[in-house]
């Protein structure tokens, strides 16, 4: 079975979940390459920061576009910036571009779900 | 195996187009071609839609799943509340995904 | 290589700049979903005439 280069693109802070969904490809030996735009990370609980881990373990990677990685993540969990025209150029080479759930929203999050 | 030519996979990520994953299912069909479909995360609450039904019946049973995983995820019981138009073993893991990537010569995410 | 690139809604700079660089030297077509009523049996033709679809938010 080919391996496929597969781009998930996460807009929207609730739909971080792409990463797992890049996880689930990863274990099925494709290239995931989750990338979270300009800022939208998601809360970094133990299961986040394995997923990410592994899915580098796993020959992928999940890159940041549009604002700087967070560099105090667990060790082993590395997010990779990259700029928009570069990401442009990578995805030329996908055989999958997946851009995942839902567009940035207008309004930052309430209180009611904003931790 | 070879991707089927003339097998569209539907990835479904989003929980507010079931009218296009329709429209596109239906004309799929009349087109002469299969189509298999994976719902995930937030867009399982799709399920819930009298139209979910609609697509099952446009889909051979083995070529249309939902993650389960998402389905318990979002409060839903994955043993007394299966779809309507899904059986208990389409309750599946993201392998499904990987399944329509290898069998679907044509892919278009919703 | 044909592309064809597909909108659920009016797409933002960035998308706009990601197809521009995608659509570069390519045989590139488009489907807006987002406009009206869409014509679904014109947008399975196109996904079949194509070699690769992105469909974005």
């Amino acid at each position: 079975m080919e391996s496929l280069k597969v781009y998930i693109l996460i807009a929207n802070r609730v739909y971080n979940d792409g990463i797992r969904s890049g996880l689930g490809l990863a274990v099925e030996n494709h290239y995931a390459y989750p990338v979270i735009m300009n800022g939208e990370f998601p809360r970094f609980s133990n299961y986040m920061s394995e997923n990410i881990a592994w899915i580098a373990d796993m020959e992928g990677q999940v890159f940041s576009c549009g604002a700087e990685a967070p560099t105090d993540l667990p060790e082993g969990t590395e997010i990779a910036n990259i700029s928009l025209e570069e990401l442009g150029e990578q995805m030329r080479e996908a055989d999958f571009i997946i851009p995942y759930g839902l567009p940035k929203q207008s309004h930052e999050p309430p209180a009611a779900c904003s931790e | 195996m070879a991707a089927d030519p003339n097998k569209l996979g539907i990835f479904v990520t989003s929980p507010q187009h079931m009218r296009h994953i329709l429209g596109i299912a239906k004309a799929a069909v009349r087109a002469g071609k299969k189509v298999m479909v994976f719902f995930t995360f937030k867009s399982i609450h799709l399920t819930k839609n009298p139209q979910f039904y609609e697509l099952t019946q446009l889909c051979a049973v083995e070529d249309i799943a939902i993650c389960a995983d998402s389905y318990i995820c979002e409060g839903f019981d994955n043993v007394n509340d299966v779809p309507r138009g899904l059986i208990d073993k389409q309750m599946r893991t993201q392998a499904f995904h990987g399944a329509i990537l290898d069998e679907c010569a044509k892919y278009i995410v919703m | 290589m044909k592309i064809l690139q597909v909108y659920k809604s009016e797409p933002t700079e960035d998308v706009k700049k990601l197809v521009e660089i995608l659509n570069r030297d390519r045989d590139a077509d488009e489907f807006k979903l987002y406009i009206g009523e869409p014509n679904y049996d014109i947008l399975v033709q196109k996904i079949f005439a194509n070699d690769k679809t992105v469909c974005w938010w």
